[in-house]
């Protein structure tokens, strides 16, 4: 009896809801008519659809608490409403659209809500993505070694020029041409381990790897082919009556359908690209855990599992001299969420110290030497300052913020569009007669200025600059992709 | 270049290309923003049109040149000057505009003249180039109007060095083929007719006579059965239709948002978002284009002529587009709905 209530209840419940739903028609809320900006509001809609209305026409909450209020005029924010009842379940909201022509418009504002209109999201970085595993149809169209990779683009030995064009060259269209070897195409580009998008352009056509199974949506409505440059094999040797073999770690939620590997002369492999990072995984022969038995590198979990783990990227080394009295220095950043117990530095003759890998970044940082947190001594840059000031660093920095002269400044910031605009990031530090930074700055467009002592200046050493709100100019710098 | 019309160029045609600025106590957010800029004002007369001549690098009779895109921009490689990077393929820029990040120190070609805007644009300077290339094209001592695009770049993180439009490729026969990301110039006899008899002439569904002598191109659309002045912008990112037309034509709209802008300097201005139900080009019924609704009085002050709208993206992706000045003819083959 009580399966059937919970059922009937079910039902209506979905009935109610589907019915609701159907009344809400976003196209049919707002239309037009002799001059007049005339919106639908149905009575009978949820607190869900009315916010979802609410939002998608930017109609204040009040004003439609109002109108279920049954107000006839509403003035809100400078504006007078009509609300007129058409129909038992069905109000008209109405005002003239004209009504704020004569307002100033800043186009900052117009164009913010233009692009969210029109869903120009901008792609993830492609240096955040964690793995990836490629996916060929022709092995030999794409060789990965040594930091060089080998695009290869089978017939069109008709064309006239082949050019590849990729997240790697800024998606040049004249800057990487194709050679013409037997039966096709091919080119050399120097790569880092990491994933790229890219596509052939044929006597000016674009064309994705017709050999590459992988693509991703590019936001415009078309397709970019996708490659990895591995620059990790996971191996397992024997075990070749297996069906199946797939490996799967943290990189990859430890989701046990895993990644498949591919059958060898002598077990199962998978090349892989893996960010910058300490990694634990495992096994899954048809279906069982297994560690990696050529691996001994393996550590207990919280739970007490028993995982293999794999470094890639070389590790830094975190110092504190001294405090060699102390029973327990941790060390803590932005690298971890500020993990007040994960990194527990070892102990040495000089004081403390931790290998760690981590991806290129710039991270904050600081110690907790017996439950005190302080910066870290030996390094001069830091962000923030008094209590929230902490240690900076860049790991793989790309680029060095230079400022040469004022040598008697007390503190120099450098700050700009790579840190919001903070002012208290990121402190330069004096070296030989100037002030410098070291940062890591993914490919792209930056804006900068440093504050010297209080006073905002454009590099004076670079000659791009540019307009800012205030007509001060920024500086602009472009980092180039690798 | 009409200094008035460079002005809206950059005001409106790349519309949803200024910079969005993250908040933050910085004095560089300043509340009184100068880009406030309407009611627009229109304070320099037009100067003479610029007609630039290309050379052919090769000796081949037409180029195929792959457009990139950002956003909804499209882009084109090229090298002016010294410098490398990209040029938004702009049709409502009536003339080149640089970028003056990376040509403020160029020659001067003599003088300058405020634009009358404050803010984004501020003065407009006229430089010489020696020499601009893309594609196969070449261009010797280029005049150029020189303007901050800075929040071009900012949006779209990409390099602009500047703003071509159709001066540049007057005397040649431009096709435009959105979908495909592909601009394609043949070179054109003085009647118009491609030189290489041997490739395909372009054959448009419907054809439209170019008025007027500027670079800019005006295209009559038919909405509710009036006859409305569009300017055809392969720079702007959305259709927009002003929101002064006809009642009649209001009344087609679908109108799919609303925004009430809340930035200190436009708090409480409002914009609509929607898609033109109704829009006929010769015989050719185009439903659905999404457009932006707002007041286009000032920029139809700056191009000298009443405009009704702007046809950008959403028109561009609707066909493969064929303009020549010289036969003085638009014409466009529309994609089937189905294959798109």
């Amino acid at each position: 009896m009580k399966i059937i209530t919970r059922y009937t209840l079910l039902i209506v419940g979905l009935f109610y809801t589907l019915t609701s739903l159907a009344q809400y028609d976003p196209d049919k809320v707002c239309r037009i008519d002799n001059g007049e900006l005339i919106f639908s509001l149905n009575l009978k809609w949820t607190d869900k659809e009315k916010a979802a209305v609410s939002k998608q026409f930017d109609l204040d909450s009040a004003l439609i608490a109002q109108v279920y209020q049954g107000k006839s005029v509403i003035t809100i924010g400078g504006e007078t409403w009509n609300a007129k009842k058409v129909k038992p379940d069905l109000v008209e909201l109405s005002k003239p659209v004209q009504s704020e022509t004569g307002k100033s418009v800043k186009l900052d504002d117009l164009f913010l809500e233009i692009d969210e209109w029109a869903n120009f999201a901008g792609n993830a970085a492609e240096t955040s993505v964690v793995y990836g595993v490629n996916d060929f149809k022709l092995s030999y169209v794409f060789v990965y070694n040594q930091k060089t990779a080998r695009f290869y683009l089978p017939a069109s030995t008709t064309a006239h020029k082949i050019y590849i064009a990729g997240s790697f060259n800024g998606w040049s269209t004249t800057q990487t041409p194709m050679e013409r070897v037997n039966d096709g195409w091919m080119v050399y580009v120097n790569l880092k381990p990491g994933k790229y998008s890219y596509k052939f352009i044929v006597d000016g056509e674009w064309i994705t790897d017709p050999n590459n199974k992988l693509r991703e949506r590019d936001g415009e409505g078309d397709y970019n082919s996708i490659v990895y440059c591995c620059n990790h094999r996971f191996e397992l040797k024997g075990n070749k009556d297996a069906h199946n073999v797939v490996v799967t770690g943290n990189f990859f939620n430890w989701n046990p359908k895993g990644i498949a590997m591919n059958k060898t002369s002598d077990g199962w492999a998978l090349p892989v690209y893996l960010r910058d990072g300490t990694y634990a995984y495992k096994f899954l022969v048809d279906n069982q855990w297994i560690t990696d038995p050529a691996n001994k590198e393996v550590r207990n979990d919280a739970d007490g599992h028993t995982n293999s783990f794999v470094e890639i990227g070389k590790p830094y080394l975190f110092k504190l001299d001294g405090f060699t009295t102390a029973d327990k220095v941790i060390l803590a950043g932005s690298f971890n969420n500020w993990s007040r117990n994960e990194l527990v530095m070892k102990k040495t003759e000089k004081g403390w110290q931790l290998p760690y890998v981590i991806p290129a970044g710039n991270y904050e940082y600081k110690f907790i030497v017996d439950g005190e947190w302080m910066t870290d001594p030996a390094n001069p840059f830091s962000t923030g300052s008094g209590n929230t000031e902490n240690s900076f660093i860049a790991l793989k920095a790309n680029h060095i913020f230079k400022l040469e002269k004022f040598p008697d400044a007390e503190t120099v910031i450098v700050t700009g569009s790579f840190n919001n605009w903070n002012r208290q990031s990121y402190r330069m530090a004096r070296q030989g007669g100037k002030w410098i930074l070291p940062i890591y700055l993914q490919p792209g467009k930056y804006t900068y200025k440093f504050i010297v002592d209080g006073n905002w200046i454009i590099d004076p050493s670079n000659k791009l600059f540019e307009q800012n709100e205030t007509d001060t100019n920024n500086s602009v710098l472009w980092i180039d992709p690798f | 270049m009409q200094l008035g019309q460079l002005k809206y160029k950059i005001l409106f045609i790349l519309l949803a290309v200024v910079p969005v600025i993250p908040a933050s106590s910085s004095p560089l957010k300043s509340a009184e923003s100068e880009l406030t800029s309407t009611p627009f004002t229109c304070s320099v007369p037009s100067s003479q049109t610029n007609i630039y001549t290309p050379e052919f690098n090769l000796n081949a009779d037409s180029v195929v040149i792959p457009l990139k895109r950002a956003g909804r921009l499209f882009l084109i490689d090229a090298k002016v000057g010294e410098e490398t990077g990209n040029l938004v393929f702009d049709s409502g820029a009536n003339g080149l505009v640089l970028n003056s990040t990376y040509f403020r120190n160029h020659v001067k070609s003599g003088g300058s003249t405020p634009t009358g805007v404050t803010g984004a644009v501020g003065t407009v300077e006229q430089i010489f180039v020696k020499q601009i290339e893309f594609a196969e094209l070449s261009y010797k001592n280029i005049m150029a109007d020189v303007t901050d695009l800075g929040h071009i770049e900012n949006r779209r993180g990409v390099k602009i060095l500047g703003l071509i439009g159709f001066s540049m490729m007057r005397r040649l026969e431009i096709v435009i083929d959105a979908k495909n990301n592909q601009l394609k110039l043949f070179r054109i006899d003085k009647d118009g007719n491609r030189i290489n008899s041997k490739s395909q002439e372009f054959k448009p569904d419907y054809t439209q006579k170019i008025v007027g002598n500027t670079n800019i191109l005006f295209l009559k659309g038919i909405i509710s059965g009036k006859t409305l002045n569009f300017c055809f912008d392969t720079g702007c990112e959305t259709n927009v239709i002003c929101s002064d037309c006809n009642r009649s034509i209001m009344n087609t709209l679908t109108i799919t948002g609303r925004s009430k802008l809340s930035g200190t300097g436009s708090a409480g201005s409002e914009v609509l978002f929607g898609r033109m139900n109704d829009f006929t080009i010769g015989n050719k019924q185009i439903p659905n284009m999404d457009t932006v609704i707002t007041n286009l009085n000032a920029l139809s002050e700056g191009y000298g002529t009443k405009i009704d709208g702007m046809l950008g993206y959403n028109f561009l992706e609707q066909g493969i587009i064929s303009i020549n000045f010289v036969k003085r003819e638009f014409g466009i083959r529309f994609i089937n709905a189905e294959k798109r």
